[in-house]
């Protein structure tokens, strides 16, 4: 019996190239992932533009409204009162622009960047309840977001 | 030397069981993989909006009527008015720069690079009146020829301010 069981070979695989293979893949993909995309709606279809280009907007305060084709204003998927939305973004935009610099008075126009990102079929009335509720919460800067080629 | 004899007999062949941390790092891999959209490389068109003023700019905060023996007139006119209609299904109809009726976009960049290259242009700023039916993909082909525009100034056209214009 205990001769048997001695003769039996034990295959042991040697997992550690598989080990370092995934922690390559580890990576890549963390390297690569993206998670301010969460805040992207990507079921819209933006206009192309061929002029638009990509810009840096590292360290940049920035807002990103996603408005669909019906006005509605998603953001990280969820739909917004619009008026309800942008004013509490103001609110915070204020208290953080006065906490950078104690001079900015509260008439003073936002430093916070509004990147709009509507759906090329969304009528201009639409679009410009959402503009201008941005403009009468103290927003001026605004960034377009346009492709700048058709996708594939 | 005895001692170290000794040691090296003693020594056991450690090994580790890669098992377990091969299993989490599966774990790890899939949820990046499963969580991995790449995003597109969208491009942008940066604006100043300011709230839309008077087309005319009145000196001293003059009203129209208030002085008849005013002869100190309205003095420039700082905003170019760029009004574009649209059809039913929200398309470009037709296009005007102030009066004056313009055929398409192309010509649009035209007329404004004739109107703003002018040393003499007042223009600091362009209001575009929009219908309230245009889609947005079309707005964007007439922001985009503003935005290429570039003031006697030297700088670039970015302010822009938009004004809808009642249904036909």
């Amino acid at each position: 019996m205990s001769g048997s069981m001695n003769s039996e070979a034990s295959a042991e695989p040697n997992l550690t190239p598989m080990l370092d293979l995934v922690f390559q893949l580890i990576t890549f993909f963390m390297l690569v992932t993206n998670f301010k995309a969460a805040s992207l709606d990507l079921n819209l279809k933006l206009p192309v533009v061929g002029s638009a280009r990509p810009l840096e907007t590292e360290g940049e305060d920035l807002l990103i409204l996603n408005i669909d084709s019906v006005g509605k204003l998603n953001v990280y998927g969820v739909t917004q009162n619009v008026e309800r939305y942008i004013k509490a973004e103001a609110k915070v935009s204020r208290a953080s622009a006065k906490r950078l610099n104690p001079s900015f008075k509260a008439d003073d126009d936002l430093p916070t960047t509004i990147v709009v990102r509507a759906d090329k079929q969304t009528p201009f009335n639409l679009l410009n309840v959402v503009i201008k509720t941005c403009q009468d919460n103290g927003f001026r800067k605004f960034a377009l977001k346009a492709m700048n080629k058709e996708d594939g | 030397m005895s001692h170290r004899k000794k040691k090296k007999k003693g020594s056991e062949n450690v090994e580790l069981n890669l098992a377990a941390m091969l299993d989490m790092a599966f774990q790890l891999l899939a949820f990046f993989i499963l969580t991995f959209k790449p995003s597109p490389i969208e491009g942008q068109i940066n604006l100043k909006l300011p709230p839309p003023l008077p087309v005319a700019g009145a000196p001293g905060g003059q009203k129209a009527g208030d002085n008849d023996n005013n002869k100190n007139a309205v003095q420039s006119f700082e905003s170019l008015v760029i009004s574009v209609f649209s059809t039913p299904g929200g398309k470009i109809s037709t296009m005007a720069i102030g009066e004056a009726n313009v055929a398409g976009v192309s010509a649009l960049e035209g007329r404004l690079k004739a109107v703003l290259s002018d040393a003499n242009s007042p223009f600091k700023q362009v209001i575009i009146q929009v219908a309230s039916r245009l889609k947005y993909a079309e707005l964007m082909r007439v922001v985009d020829v503003c935005t290429r525009q570039t003031l006697p100034t030297g700088e670039k056209l970015t302010k822009l301010s938009f004004v809808e214009l009642p249904t036909e």
